[in-house]
């Protein structure tokens, strides 16, 4: 058999690793060279290379697994076909290193509805989520806004 | 590092860098980096079904190219705070500018900060991204 298509990771928290940076910055078209070479990092004093200001996606992408919320529990109902991501904000405490574990904490929730202009009734999830470090000091926040549209938005 | 950036900043400075002719192949190549596996980025006939012209970027990976505008202006380590708000997608063929404009440089805490604006422009003209960032410098 094999298993769901997101199984668990243990210890929880996701190790940010210095390949997955490689790879994601490329998948950004950025070629920093502190988010690719370990050398010129540590030469800069940094413990190694630094993960990007987004980098978190690939954690929020992995956060069912941890026990965050996933869609399904926003209190809505929300069909992926028209939900849209309106916006994102993030605050960081300090830089994300590769060598570090994260672990992504669910904060408060909010959902509510509004009269769109062009697909009516409109549904928003705000989601806040936290990310600690292994000494469990917060490094990074992030607010994440869902907005689910009555159907198609035609742009 | 960008640490030398600082120096010399003012309010009005500007950054841009550009991509050109976007394809489905960067789209999935985010897909696998960012780890978005939402169908309507990567399935045509998924994103036609719900009624769409064709598949279309994540807001993620515009978002993340955008992020690129004060790391590279400022360093990796530098940006202390990012947003952003979607206002149009990305599409396959599309050209981007993404630009920065120093809106404001003051002291906190006995450092040095820049804000900026930040925007994510197609060739149409269309804003795809409304952003801010704060840099300051960071050692460890």
């Amino acid at each position: 058999m094999f298993g769901p298509p997101v199984a668990s990771i243990n210890p929880p928290g996701l190790p940010i690793e210095r390949g997955k940076i490689h790879e994601f910055a490329c998948s950004i078209f950025d070629d920093n060279v502190l988010y690719h070479d370990e050398v010129a990092a540590k030469e800069a004093g940094l413990p190694s290379v630094v993960a990007p200001p987004t980098y978190s996606a690939v954690q929020a992408h992995f956060a069912s697994a941890e026990g965050m919320s996933g869609f399904g529990d926003l209190g809505m109902e929300l069909d992926l076909r028209f939900v849209l991501h309106g916006g994102q904000e993030f605050e960081y405490i300090r830089p994300v290193f590769a060598g570090e574990t994260l672990t992504s904490h669910q904060g408060e929730i909010k959902t509510y509805e509004k009269e769109g202009r062009r697909g009516g009734l409109m549904k928003f999830a705000e989601i806040e989520s936290y990310y600690t470090d292994e000494k469990g000091e917060v490094v990074l926040k992030i607010k994440n806004i869902l907005i689910q549209t009555a159907g198609v938005v035609k742009t | 590092m960008s640490d030398s950036a600082f120096d010399n900043i003012k309010e009005g400075d500007q950054f841009a860098l550009e991509h050109n002719n976007f394809t489905r192949t960067d789209f999935v190549k985010y897909a696998g980096g960012g780890g978005d596996f939402n169908p309507i980025h990567h399935d045509e006939s998924f994103a036609k079904m719900a009624g769409n012209e064709s598949i279309f970027g994540m807001g993620m990976l515009t978002a993340g190219m955008l992020s690129s505008v004060p790391s590279k202006w400022f360093g990796a380590t530098s940006v202390k705070k990012y947003g952003v708000k979607f206002k149009s997608r990305l599409w396959p063929g599309d050209n981007v500018v993404f630009k920065g404009t120093v809106t404001k440089v003051y002291t906190e805490d006995n450092i040095k900060h820049v804000d900026m604006d930040l925007f994510a422009t197609n060739h149409k003209e269309e804003v795809l991204i409304q952003g801010y960032a704060t840099c300051r410098p960071w050692s460890p």
